[in-house]
């Protein structure tokens, strides 16, 4: 299982996540980035969880797309556990 | 209460480059307008020619878009002309330094009562890639294939010299940071000057977020007096392994527009001019 981790306070609205990863990354109307499907676990940071039960080549797209969106984002704010 | 709804553009989203750090800027902009609350229909933003001088086709308020480096002389005349608007110039390092380079100087000297963020990513982006006026020596680009051999514009120093009485840096990469600064030369009274730091993404690649970040420090941290003109100054000729953000410079002075008995009390745009008779002054060239 792989979990994406995001600190939306901390978030600039650079929208590279969006540009890179429109599956998973949509900018909202505030300007900042919105985690499809993710879950507010605390004050501002979301989590969204990538199931095994997913297939393993879906699963690495995922996971390679949302990297992609981690490593172009300015400020840091989108950690990937695998 | 001003809200951030109120400043969006629905349907008509920023164009910049993805990880452009004008997105950071737009975003606390808008989010400094809501923090010292006030309405669209109160602001106007003046702008110049450059990917950052777009600004205000993605800011819901007043705006004007004027020519390559012309946004001072722009919002000071909006300024003048009706004192109750909050008048915001916005544009980038190329456009205000050097194309706008005669009207920054004297416009600094003037303390009327507005503000001007200066988008600094030191290089000219909308043309895909010059030296601008902040870029390092050194810098290759396609204008200068053997690196540019000019010494890099000063701005913050420079307008403490000629008389801004606000005068600070941002980084668009701390939004919260920036935000309160955006808001504080806003709220100040006088000419407020901001230098806002930020990368190119596509046509700069050595001042990047990182770059900035490894650099950046907090004056507010420091024993840094921001009414000590010299050492404002001093701090403003810091650039290269530590780059100092926050307020550089702050006085209080008497407003230009309070020193024009025209202007004094009442806006030009709010005086009665029906019944205003010129002839007397015809008279003197008869």
């Amino acid at each position: 299982m792989a979990k994406i981790i995001y600190n939306r306070k901390e978030c600039i609205g650079a929208a590279s996540c969006a540009a890179v990863c429109p599956e998973f990354w949509v900018m909202n109307e505030d300007g900042k980035a919105d985690l499809i499907g993710g879950k507010e676990i605390s004050d501002g940071i979301f989590e969204r969880e990538i199931s095994d039960e997913e297939k393993t080549q879906a699963q690495k797209s995922v996971i390679a797309c949302n990297k992609e969106a981690a490593e172009s984002c300015p400020v840091n704010v989108i950690k990937i556990e695998e | 209460m001003a809200e951030l709804k109120q400043f969006n553009t629905p349907g008509r989203d920023p164009n910049w480059c993805p990880g452009c750090g004008d997105y950071g800027i737009w975003n606390a902009f808008k989010r400094a307008l809501v923090t010292i609350n006030i309405e669209p229909k109160d602001i106007v933003i003046a702008t110049g020619i450059g990917c950052g001088s777009k600004i205000n086709h993605w800011v819901n308020t007043y705006g004007f878009h004027g020519l390559h480096g012309r946004l001072i002389p722009i919002a000071q005349g909006i300024k003048l002309t009706n004192t109750d608007l909050t008048v915001i110039a916005v544009g980038g390092d190329g456009d205000g330094y050097s194309e706008g380079g005669n009207h920054f100087l004297n416009g600094v000297r003037k303390n009327i009562n507005m503000t001007y963020f200066i988008q600094n990513n030191q290089i000219y982006g909308l043309t895909k890639g010059q030296t601008s006026p902040t870029s390092d020596e050194e810098t290759k680009t396609k204008s200068t294939p053997e690196g540019s051999h000019d010494s890099p514009i000063h701005g913050l120093s420079t307008a403490i010299i000629n008389g801004a009485t606000f005068v600070a840096r941002g980084f668009a990469g701390d939004m919260n940071h920036l935000i309160k600064l955006m808001g504080l030369a806003i709220q100040h009274k006088g000419f407020a000057f901001v230098e806002i730091l930020q990368p190119c993404v596509t046509f700069n690649k050595v001042n990047t977020y990182d770059w900035y970040k490894q650099r950046v420090y907090y004056l507010q941290k420091e024993k840094h007096n921001s009414k000590d003109k010299i050492a404002a100054i001093g701090r403003g000729m810091e650039w290269g392994d530590k780059i100092p953000l926050g307020i550089l410079y702050q006085e209080e002075k008497t407003l230009y527009e309070n020193l024009h008995s025209e202007i004094k009390e009442n806006p030009l745009v709010k005086q009665d001019i029906l019944n205003i008779d010129i002839s007397s002054i015809f008279e003197d060239y008869m």
